[in-house]
């Protein structure tokens, strides 16, 4: 389950997509979400390097994938990715 | 004087005598205004044993010398000691009221006294006029700021308390320019001691720039800078802050039932997104600001503004109420009271549980919905068990024997942000000099946002060093005085450049800095003087004791050993909290 939140939802008009994957990393499991949504939203979400711009958010099963393989975490069936769009407040 | 007014007037409320403050150009150096002046002049005024509610406590309204320049820069500084805490306390406050403060003539205004009775200041051509509030007394806030305009000019610029100020609940806020407030640490009771209803502020004196074709072009940059970032460029105009509420849950770290818990389930439904879709009309701003934040919304019954993301949790998901309309009519109540949203909600919480665990044998239960207006009715007017609430949550729980209950640091209710999510966000909560308060040092920022890197939020390392680095620079934004979502989208430099296009004073970014620390260190000695110390700095035993069993905090407590020392040294300060005479020399205190 893929779910997108702030901007990207308002964005994608979608608040969650199912994904069928065995395993795979997060980087294929969102091409895959670009796919079921018919949306390319990846291009926003990267710098050039193709590495996560500052301030977006994603989170498998709640843990920051900053703190994980980045885009190269594994994911498995079942497991829920969160992704934020960059955001703030106070 | 570019920058700075050059002018600011005491007045004794029980004399009416007004004086000029000299403020030599080398305090002005140190300290810039807002919170660092304001502190200055305070701890120069008044000492460690200064009653709150005295008639010698000082209030102090205070501008800096971006104010009503730049973007952002309508905001002001409220300095005075804190009833709610005992330690000495700033609130801020957007809108427009700073800037309109200083088209008036003066960068601030310091009172003291009692007036026989009540009264409203009015500034204007750089004098104060005090007239008779005794028609005004009892009014909402809403209510008086139109009354004041009626009595002035539609351009007044209004801060006034609403009944819970003149009641004195130990956490009145001041609200000014319709729904803006100056709402921690219970500045408004201050001000309803003083028996001061409103301080109004008209005039058409410009701030002398130094360099103005250096301002344009930084302006413009300045602009652009903020409109570019996702943050300040969208999200929050979008969104506001309760865009938060998703992100802090999906961390396991969104207070619920009193801090029992760190996911709500129903924070979909009170989520920015959902506000956005339902109870939003427009997005609203303070003055000369790009990113406007604000909600005006409106319920079925009611319209106003809110509710922002503290709220939102404070009435949401920390009482385990869900109904997004009853939320945001408290928050319009509180509004128009005079409430800070976040102690109330807090208070609130604490009396559930007391309630749950028959410590207090009232009925106030989680998710009541339909009983919350009346509570913070109540409260404001210190009726029946709002009696109680007014104390705020560290003197109502320890009534009723159970002070663990109250999730305070030095009597301030800690807001949305569990410490058990996020360590560096739990020192700061634990070291903050105005008590738990997320604004002294935002960790939430690097160690869930990402900015301006992304930190491990579990861990401790490094966080002391920057905790404090935090701490300075908010202290300094403060002074300047600008909103601190700017940090969103530019750093230290920048303010430097502001600072130098307006004042003409060539500051570098670690003067700068240094500026923030020594404000910080300058409120630290008056907090130590007034008896706090290494004991204070700390958090209530759940979040060193009790783990949450789901979300994806679970199984975290909070490390603070671990830091508290390092951040000691880091601050140059003895062991038990208190700074080295090496400091105050370098700091020049």
């Amino acid at each position: 389950m893929v779910k997108f939140y702030a901007l990207l939802r308002r964005r994608l008009d979608t608040q969650a997509v199912e994904i069928e994957s065995d395993e795979s990393s997060v980087l294929e499991l969102l091409r895959l979400a670009e796919k079921k949504t018919g949306q390319n939203f990846l291009a926003e979400l990267l710098d050039p390097e193709k590495k996560l711009l500052t301030g977006t958010m994603i989170l498998v099963n709640g843990e920051n994938i900053r703190l994980k393989q980045n885009l190269e975490t594994r994911v498995r069936g079942g497991d829920t990715i969160d992704l934020f769009s960059p955001a703030g407040g106070g | 004087m570019n920058g700075w007014m050059g002018k600011i007037v005491k007045i004794n409320l029980d004399s009416m005598k007004q004086e000029t403050v000299p403020i030599s150009a080398e305090m002005r150096r140190q300290y810039l205004g807002g919170r660092g002046l304001g502190v200055k002049l305070y701890t120069e005024l008044c000492h460690a044993q200064t009653d709150p509610f005295a008639a010698d406590n000082a209030l102090i309204f205070m501008t800096g010398p971006l104010t009503g320049t730049v973007l952002t820069s309508g905001r002001y500084q409220v300095v005075s000691r804190s009833p709610l805490t005992g330690t000495i306390c700033d609130s801020s406050s957007g809108g427009s009221f700073g800037a309109v403060l200083k088209s008036a003539g003066l960068d601030g205004l310091v009172i003291r006294d009692r007036a026989d009775h009540p009264v409203y200041l009015y500034v204007h051509d750089g004098e104060i006029e005090v007239r008779d509030a005794s028609g005004l007394w009892g009014l909402n806030t809403q209510q008086t700021q139109k009354a004041v305009q009626e009595q002035t000019s539609a351009k007044t610029s209004v801060a006034c308390i609403g009944p819970a100020g003149e009641n004195r609940v130990l956490f009145a806020a001041i609200m000014n320019d319709k729904d803006r407030a100056a709402g921690r640490g219970g500045m408004g009771a201050v001000m309803g001691a003083k028996n001061l209803k409103a301080v109004a502020a008209s005039g058409s004196q410009l701030v002398a720039i130094s360099d103005p074709e250096g301002y344009k072009t930084l302006n413009t940059r300045i602009d652009r800078i903020v409109d570019k970032n996702p943050v300040t460029g969208k999200s929050l105009q979008v969104l506001g802050t309760s865009v938060l509420v998703n992100i802090i849950n999906a961390h396991g770290m969104f207070p619920t039932e009193n801090f029992r818990c760190g996911v709500f389930n129903d924070a979909e439904g009170i989520s920015g997104e959902k506000i956005a879709e339902t109870l939003l009309q427009r997005q609203s701003a303070c003055y000369k600001c790009p990113i406007g934040c604000g909600r005006a919304t409106k319920t079925r019954n009611k319209q106003g503004e809110g509710p922002e993301y503290e709220t939102v949790w404070a009435f949401g998901a920390h009482l385990g109420i869900s109904d997004l309309t009853a939320i945001t009519e408290a928050n319009y109540a509180c509004n128009e009271l005079g409430l800070d949203t976040i102690t109330m909600g807090s208070t609130i919480g604490c009396a559930m549980e007391l309630c749950e665990t028959g410590a207090w044998k009232e009925k106030m239960r989680w998710g009541d919905a339909g009983k919350l207006l009346g509570w913070v009715e109540d409260t404001a007017y210190r009726r029946g068990i709002g009696a109680e609430l007014a104390l705020g949550s560290k003197r109502l729980a320890a009534k009723y024997g159970r002070p663990e209950l109250a999730m305070q640091v030095k009597g301030m209710e800690i807001p949305a942000y569990d410490p058990r999510g996020a360590q560096g966000m739990a020192l700061s909560y634990a070291t903050s000099n105005r008590g738990g308060c997320h604004m002294r040092a935002y960790m939430i920022s690097p160690e869930i946002l990402g900015h301006p890197v992304f930190l491990d939020r579990f861990s401790t390392a490094g966080k002391a060093e920057i905790v404090a680095l935090f701490q300075d620079i908010s202290a300094l934004v403060d002074s300047t005085v600008l909103c601190r979502f700017l940090q969103f989208a530019m750093g230290i430099s920048t303010f430097t450049d502001m600072l130098r296009v307006v004042t003409g004073l060539d500051f570098s970014d670690n003067e700068l800095m240094k500026i923030g620390r020594r404000v910080y260190t300058l409120e630290r000695i008056f907090n130590n003087q007034a008896g706090f110390s290494r004991r204070d700095d700390t958090l209530p035993p759940r979040f060193f004791q009790e783990e949450f069993q789901t979300g994806s905090s679970r199984h975290r407590v909070v490390r603070l050993a671990e830091m508290l020392d390092n951040y000691y040294s880091v601050r140059g300060w003895d062991k038990d909290g208190v700074p080295l005479p090496q400091t105050l020399a370098e700091l020049g205190l």
